[in-house]
């Protein structure tokens, strides 16, 4: 009796988590007509996909491939950087321990409220010209990406073997060859994984797309977003759709991604 | 020998360092100087004010009143959400049918974007239309006016935000509860300890580690809220949710007004620091291998 308690109480538990995203999908597939007048009905009468089709309609598939393109760049960029210098931070010896003042200080510009640097970052992208341009939105996204990634592959390269990159260095592997051949094969899976954060960090980014971007054409999806609902109160088909079709690589990785959460969300803990 | 090399040290590190100097070094400084200075906007005069706009920020109403909904925010929501993810962590930690399934899935909200939290909410927050006022009604409950009662607003965003992040906290408490050495809790469980009894004096202070780092993250994390506030209620009704981050925002690039957005950006950046130094000393002990 009491397992059976058990069971039911976490049950009801999940079921009260993905409530939300269960109604939004049901949304995204509800006709204008039906989304005001069904009251708390969850499921739609009719699947319909006419939000979906109006969405089509407009920038929204344009400005997925801005968001997608602007954090694979910011993504691709960290990645590099950071590989070369999570593996200086894991290998090498450092004087008068830099390397842990180097983490930490990474680790401050990770936590803190991204707002504190906004106004002088907007002086400096200004100056560079690149207000209102993927380049400046790439750049600005070093904030979160960079430190990120550079704590997230520390786990990842520390728990690569010495034994086989010294083996190679016998053989007569200089630095690079062995980072190339020997480091970055070993961690590929970290890479991938640290990737995919990294990518989520910038699809999601809200605060800099908004102060560095001005132009509709050139938004990033959570921008449309925030702009959709402060200008049309109750077009909720078309905004869930959107959130959904947003939303659905992280859903679909998220079986995947489980087991790297906690490094992930959390930086230096296992 | 192998990795002694200074020259090849700086070559790997160099250009980490320059996108940091440049992105986050020279932000930080420049708000450091300008938190004591008064700058004109237009001919970017800069005048040395030293601890005037600190004393402004103390005398602005708003300013006060950001800080109490920023330190109220941060408390309720991740008290909530550590105590919420702790209860989970408990009933998972448990085998019950379908738990392979429920586990993925419980996670989803935080897979979530925070914009896509927001717009589900605001929806469920909806006067006429939203879900929640639907349920209240059918109850025989009044209505709410959950964004728009100053008295509620702030905690509605902190249930979206305990929404959406519970299961950060969750996941954190659930591997120290997985950490646990069997013996110890099978010892527990022979001694004929109480289930409640057990669990306050032999597990919780075998995950008392974990618990206090899911709510130092959560804290950091929730002292930032801008987005959350940005979308839902711009920071209204009057300053009901007006946060640190909005206040900066405001003073930034509202009102033009540099020294005051950097003063108190300077304020929001101490606190930050002072939260992860505390985390850091927690996670950070031990050195290379």
């Amino acid at each position: 009796m009491r397992r059976y308690l058990h069971g039911l109480t976490v049950w009801m538990m999940v079921g009260l988590f993905v409530l939300p995203v269960v109604w939004m999908v049901a949304t995204a597939f509800k006709s204008p007509g039906e989304i005001l007048n069904a009251g708390a009905r969850l499921w739609p009468e009719q699947l319909s996909l006419s939000a979906f089709e109006r969405l089509l309609a407009g920038e929204f598939p344009l400005l997925i491939g801005n968001t997608l393109m602007i954090a694979l760049m910011a993504t691709g960029l960290s990645l590099l950087v950071s590989f070369f210098s999570a593996y200086a931070l894991v290998r090498y010896r450092f004087p008068a321990k830099l390397d842990r003042a180097f983490l930490l200080a990474v680790l401050v510009i990770k936590m803190m409220p991204p707002i504190v640097v906004a106004t002088p970052l907007y002086s400096l992208i200004n100056q560079l010209g690149l207000l209102n341009t993927k380049l400046g939105l790439v750049l600005c996204y070093q904030v979160y990406t960079l430190p990120f990634c550079i704590w997230m592959l520390l786990g990842f390269i520390r728990d690569i073997p010495l034994e086989i990159e010294e083996a190679a260095a016998m053989d007569g592997a200089h630095l690079f060859k062995r980072l190339g051949f020997v480091v970055f094969p070993l961690c590929a899976p970290g890479l991938v994984a640290t990737a995919i954060f990294s990518i989520i960090l910038g699809w999601n980014e809200f605060l800099f797309s908004l102060l560095f971007i001005h132009t509709p054409d050139k938004f990033t999806i959570p921008l449309y977003l925030a702009n959709f609902m402060t200008e049309d109160g109750t077009a909720w088909g078309e905004l869930m759709a959107a959130g959904l079709v947003s939303s659905l690589p992280m859903l679909a990785l998220a079986g995947y991604m489980q087991r790297f959460l906690l490094r992930g969300f959390s930086l230096g803990l296992k | 020998m192998l990795f002694e090399s200074r020259k090849q040290l700086t070559l790997l590190l160099l250009p980490a360092l320059l996108i940091l100097g440049a992105l986050t070094l020279y932000p930080i400084l420049s708000v450091l100087v300008n938190a004591f200075g008064s700058v004109d906007y237009a001919s970017k005069h800069y005048l040395f004010v030293g601890l005037d706009n600190f004393r402004e920020l103390l005398d602005d109403f708003f300013f006060i009143a950001a800080v109490k909904n920023t330190f109220m925010f941060t408390v309720v929501a991740s008290c909530a959400q550590v105590l919420l993810g702790l209860w989970l962590a408990v009933l998972f930690h448990r085998q019950f049918p379908g738990r392979r399934f429920a586990l993925p899935v419980i996670i989803y909200p935080m897979m979530l974007s925070t914009l896509v939290c927001s717009s589900i909410w605001r929806s469920w927050y909806h006067y006429d239309f939203g879900l929640l006022n639907t349920v209240l009604t059918w109850l025989g409950l009044p209505a709410q006016e959950w964004l728009f009662n100053p008295d509620l607003a702030l905690y509605s965003i902190a249930l979206v935000d305990t929404w959406q992040w519970t299961p950060m906290a969750f996941l954190i408490i659930l591997a120290g509860l997985q950490s646990i050495p069997k013996d110890i809790s099978e010892a527990a469980m022979v001694d004929g300890a109480r289930p409640l009894r057990a669990f306050m004096h032999i597990t919780l202070p075998l995950i008392q580690k974990q618990v206090m780092l899911a709510f130092l993250l959560r804290s950091i994390d929730t002292f930032k809220l801008f987005d959350k506030v940005y979308v839902m209620t711009g920071g209204g009704p009057g300053n009901a949710t007006e946060t640190l981050s909005m206040f900066v925002y405001k003073y930034g690039f509202r009102f033009f007004n540099l020294g005051m957005a950097s003063a108190s950006a300077l304020v929001m950046l101490l606190i930050s620091m002072a939260m992860t130094l505390l985390y850091a000393r927690k996670v950070m002990k031990g050195g290379k291998q």
